[in-house]
């Protein structure tokens, strides 16, 4: 079954995904790819604070992965494009979310985030949040920011934001396979979609290739073995979609258990915090740092 | 700007129409300007109609050329129409009413926009004669996507508020939040009413008063009918409705054609999944029968200026059914496109037959006798097992018999599968 509608489904191109714009900025492969993870799980966590419906959040996520393949995170902060995307996708999706609602969760996750840094050692139970007063400076900044993020959203994906997800397909899929009935493998393939959220493949991958791809974990996960060459037809030709693609979301998705460096994650959650003017200093230490140990090379 | 602004058009709730022109081309063009909120940002109505009119591209639905994001404001360049379809029954019509051959036309348009729009997962949600636009050549041209959204399998759940209330489905209108295309073909079953009357069919005041509106007409369904429809949609409130007889469609539309009555009553069925696609009304015997109608008896749109295209035609294929025949487009920014043989191929084409909506070569079969039943589209996903899917993929079926022979207790893990990398 190939995309019927691709006008409908925008996929990052062969060149942005080969470079992202933040590489260009010399943002390095993994510093982008923890960022855009933390940023789908904030936009997770104030999704699930807000109440509102999973298509949502979902929907959010995907926005805020597209976005990065058309901007880098140096002109951009992670948080106005995460607010921005919930806010637009609330609209797109029909359950509109106030804007002062989304403000007050955001700043409440992110004083958390705050809290945890400082206090390393300190469980969660000492935090307290006073929000913000209703006519604070500091609303009405998160409140620019918010907007801003949702026009540039709108801006720099020309409009592309309608979003296909693989949930309904996923679950055809493994009714066609004969596997529909049994709960663990749909609820864990459902899983690895929601999981798959954090990762960019849905601005990459065609949906039918996500959906396959969480059925192949789900299914190694439960030990049910599909059809598979060398003795049979490869099951995923049913869905029309190519193993190296489903290889490339599983490795995607993998990736997201692998344990985080300690200090990696400190750092990630630093630039998360202090937006792009962090990330603006953070890319001019690291440069000076290089051009300091690339001289000493030269020396030498 | 590339354009200049002229008189202003109209003005909606939330925004401006002016008349506009280029200024590289000088062709006149629609602005729609819509400020933005600060209070709300863009909204929504302007993203879902920018999101998808932008993709669609039918000589029935309004092209939107360009859209300019500025600060404060969003203007859309849109391609030019005279009037709606409101005004144009105001101006061109017996009290409101239109001749059947002007209806004809219409509606043919209507439905093949429609068809289009559900062809590519767009469901409109907002048609009535205020949003259909009609430009001097009788064009017709679906626009105002608003309210429009893409659907995909019914699993996710839509607002109910949508659509104009005289032109909402019953089924909306009783609270169905997983409806489909279904709810646009119920609108068009309203306008084509309405053109021949000059009046709305269903004048309701409020959400029961408009149900009851629509029952008096059409009848109140079956409880067999509203049964089936409780189970299908579980948001559907059930309650006891008052029974009134249907009243037999000559009478409510004196002068229509027995064969307009007839797609009047496909088109507005009460439940849903009884209502045609777009693309099976097309082929009714209202558009496809030749005896019922001399083709090009009448002009259809009066206001034909000389030397401007001349308006929409029926033209009489071999086998003897009459095609609407699109007419070159002078829109600006297009090129003067050959006539599309959209419906020609639609018609000839021996592959088209196999589209499950065409059983046999007979495309009117479907509307011979008993009324069409249409399943769902996307509700029928059967618990295929390996031994009987059904798929267009052949090969598949081929590897059958070795798939049924797999071992009840697969072994894990598999020789060859690829470790996947760390981080």
């Amino acid at each position: 079954m190939a995309i019927q509608h691709p006008l409908l489904y925008p996929l990052a191109s062969a060149a942005q995904i080969s470079q992202t714009p933040s590489r260009a900025d010399g943002v390095p492969d993994w510093l982008e790819e923890d960022l855009r993870a933390e940023g789908c799980r904030l936009i997770q966590s104030a999704g699930i604070l807000l109440g509102t419906p999973q298509v949502v959040m979902a929907t959010a996520q995907v926005l805020f992965q597209r976005f990065w393949y058309v901007t880098s995170m140096r002109e951009f902060s992670i948080l106005e494009v995460a607010m921005g995307a919930l806010y637009l996708a609330s609209k797109l999706e029909e359950h509109i979310a106030r804007m002062r609602d989304i403000i007050n969760t955001f700043d409440l996750l992110l004083s958390r985030l705050r809290y945890t840094l400082s206090h390393p050692s300190m469980p969660l139970d000492g935090f307290q949040y006073t929000p913000m007063s209703y006519y604070s400076d500091e609303y009405y900044a998160y409140k620019d920011e918010l907007i801003i993020g949702e026009m540039q959203l709108l801006k720099r994906l020309a409009f592309n934001v309608q979003v296909q997800l693989p949930y309904n397909t996923m679950v055809n899929y493994l009714n066609v396979l004969g596997l529909g009935r049994i709960e663990d493998i749909a609820q864990m393939a459902w899983s690895f979609l929601n999981d798959a959220l954090q990762t960019p493949v849905y601005a990459v991958y065609p949906f039918p290739t996500i959906a396959c791809a969480s059925i192949h974990l789900a299914a190694r996960q439960a030990r049910v073995v599909l059809p598979e060459p060398p003795e049979h037809e490869p099951w995923w030709e049913l869905f029309d979609t190519d193993f190296e693609d489903i290889e490339q979301v599983c490795v995607w998705v993998l990736r997201l258990y692998s344990k985080q460096d300690e200090k990696e994650r400190e750092e990630v959650f630093r630039l998360l915090l202090g937006g792009r003017k962090e990330v603006k200093k953070w890319l001019e230490d690291n440069s000076a740092k290089n051009d300091v140990a690339m001289e000493h090379l030269n020396q030498h | 700007m590339n354009y200049i602004q002229l008189e202003k058009l109209g003005e909606g709730t939330y925004a401006t129409v002016y008349k506009g022109r280029s200024r590289a081309t000088n062709e006149i063009v629609a602005l729609k300007e819509i400020h933005l909120d600060p209070e709300e940002g863009t909204p929504s109505t302007a993203i879902r109609e920018i999101s998808l009119m932008k993709e669609l591209n039918h000589p029935n639905i309004l092209h939107l050329y360009d859209v300019i994001h500025t600060e404060n404001k969003l203007v859309l360049v849109f391609e030019y129409c005279d009037q709606d379809l409101k005004r144009y029954m105001d101006t061109h019509g017996v009290r409101g009413a239109l001749d059947p051959a002007t209806v004809r036309s219409f509606m043919y348009q209507l439905l093949r926009g429609t068809a289009y729009c559900h062809d590519n997962r767009v469901l409109h949600r907002d048609l009535k004669p205020q949003n259909l636009l009609i430009n001097r050549k009788g064009e017709l041209k679906i626009g105002d996507f608003g309210l429009a959204r893409a659907y995909g399998v019914p699993v996710n759940t839509y607002s109910n508020e949508v659509v104009t209330l005289w032109y909402r489905a019953p089924d909306v209108l009783m609270g169905s939040r997983n409806y489909d295309a279904a709810i646009d073909i119920w609108s068009c079953g309203c306008i084509m009413a309405e053109m021949i009357t000059g009046m709305p069919l269903f004048r309701g005041r409020d959400n029961p008063d408009q149900l009851l509106a629509i029952m008096k007409i059409i009848g109140t369904p079956e409880d067999r009918v509203i049964k089936k429809m409780a189970q299908e949609t579980p948001d559907i409130q059930f309650k006891s409705y008052p029974r009134f007889p249907k009243v037999p469609w000559p009478n409510i539309l004196p002068g229509a054609s027995a064969q307009a009555c007839d797609l009047i009553d496909r088109l507005l069925q009460f439940d849903p999944t009884s209502r045609p696609h777009a693309l099976d009304a097309l082929f009714h015997p209202y558009f496809t029968d030749p005896t019922a109608h001399h083709p090009n008896s009448s002009s259809v749109p009066q206001p034909v200026p000389v030397g401007v295209m001349p308006a929409p035609v029926f033209h009489v294929l071999p086998n003897g059914q009459s095609v609407y025949m699109p007419q070159p487009s002078n829109a600006p920014g297009t090129r003067a496109a050959a006539p599309q043989p959209y419906q020609y191929a639609a018609m000839n084409d021996p592959s088209m037959a196999r589209h499950p909506a065409y059983p046999e070569q007979g495309h009117h079969a479907a509307f011979g006798g008993q009324p069409m039943h249409h399943a769902p589209q996307y509700a029928q996903v059967p618990t295929y097992g390996y031994g009987q899917h059904v798929h267009p993929q052949s090969h598949l079926q081929q590897a059958q018999p070795q798939q049924q022979q797999q071992p009840q207790h697969p072994v894990y893990p598999v020789a060859g599968y690829p470790q996947y990398p760390g981080r």
